[in-house]
């Protein structure tokens, strides 16, 4: 592939902005989870592009190893975050049989 | 043609991450979030890291999603009724026009960033002199290089996220399991809470 790198970090930034607006718009926990992983998977995107932008940078071709460790990290903080909202998904249904974020508000009032 | 699918998985993974926003049914927003991983799977391939291509199937698709299928479909939401209005309905509420101003402001930053951004991001790989392409080219799936620097000078990072990991076991069955008699009393306390 011969793409810019430019090319990957507009795509990482349309696909960031849509979870950005997904999570303010929807009020089903379980979606807006959805929408911050859709979020950090733009991030990756964005370490992947770097990483490729700064190994066409080096003359000697070497790749440049930080950005996919980096997104191995998120990957893994993705994970944890997905299954920790997933369990205050099932607690919430539990206490108040509902999953809209507009029925917990006891915080809010 | 590499360039070409690129482009074709940029524009379906778009899509799919839209139809995330505004589709009804829990499980076709799953269902188009993965489609939108598998898409992003393809151009890591495209551009090289083969290594994250796997770990992106086989966590996000193949865990992540599974865990988020199986707590809507353990709680049942897609026969609930409606919780609210979806589609192109979304934009009609209050504060939507907030909203849509921040996602906005966010892509112009991005976008913004990519145009400030040194010469090499507009550079194409067929710039790059042959014999930088195949040492590019030659590293095995990233994987060899990616094994060294994580078990080296990354050795930190890793011993925290384990720890990160242990902790999130240990939260994820205290916050899930149901509570315990004495606990009762107090959960009882609240409005609407009377669920046994």
């Amino acid at each position: 592939m011969t793409v810019p790198s430019a090319h990957l970090f507009i795509l990482a930034a349309i696909l960031f902005s849509i979870g950005a607006a997904g999570f303010f718009l929807r009020r089903n926990v379980i979606v807006v989870l959805m929408c911050i992983e859709l979020m950090l998977n733009a991030a990756n995107l964005t370490f992947l592009a770097a990483s490729r932008m700064h190994s066409l940078d080096v003359p000697g071709g070497r790749l440049d190893l930080q950005g996919p460790i980096f997104a191995i990290f998120v990957i893994v903080v993705a994970a944890v975050e997905a299954a920790v909202g997933l369990a205050l998904v099932i607690a919430l249904y539990r206490r108040k049989q509902t999953v809209s974020l507009d029925d917990v508000v006891e915080l809010k009032d | 043609m590499a360039n070409a699918l690129f482009y074709l998985m940029a524009a379906l993974s778009v899509v799919a991450a839209v139809g995330v926003v505004l589709l009804r049914n829990p499980i076709a927003n799953v269902l188009s979030l993965l489609f939108s991983f598998f898409c992003l799977a393809t151009i890591y391939l495209l551009a090289g890291f083969q290594f994250l291509a796997a770990a992106q199937i086989l966590v996000y698709a193949g865990a992540i999603m599974v865990l988020f299928l199986f707590v809507i479909m353990l709680l049942n939401l897609a026969s609930l009724p409606a919780l609210e209005d979806t589609g192109l309905a979304l934009f009609a509420r209050g504060r939507s026009g907030v909203t849509v101003v921040v996602a906005a402001a966010l892509l112009c930053l991005g976008l913004a960033a990519v145009v400030g951004s040194p010469a090499t991001a507009a550079q194409t790989l067929a710039d790059m002199p042959p014999d930088g392409i195949d040492a590019i080219k030659g590293t095995p799936g990233l994987t060899e290089g990616m094994a060294g620097e994580m078990f080296g000078r990354y050795l930190l990072p890793f011993e925290a996220v384990s720890m990160l990991l242990l902790a999130t076991a240990v939260a994820v069955v205290v916050l899930a399991k149901r509570n315990r008699p004495g606990l009762e009393v107090r959960a009882g306390r609240d409005a609407g809470s009377d669920v046994s």
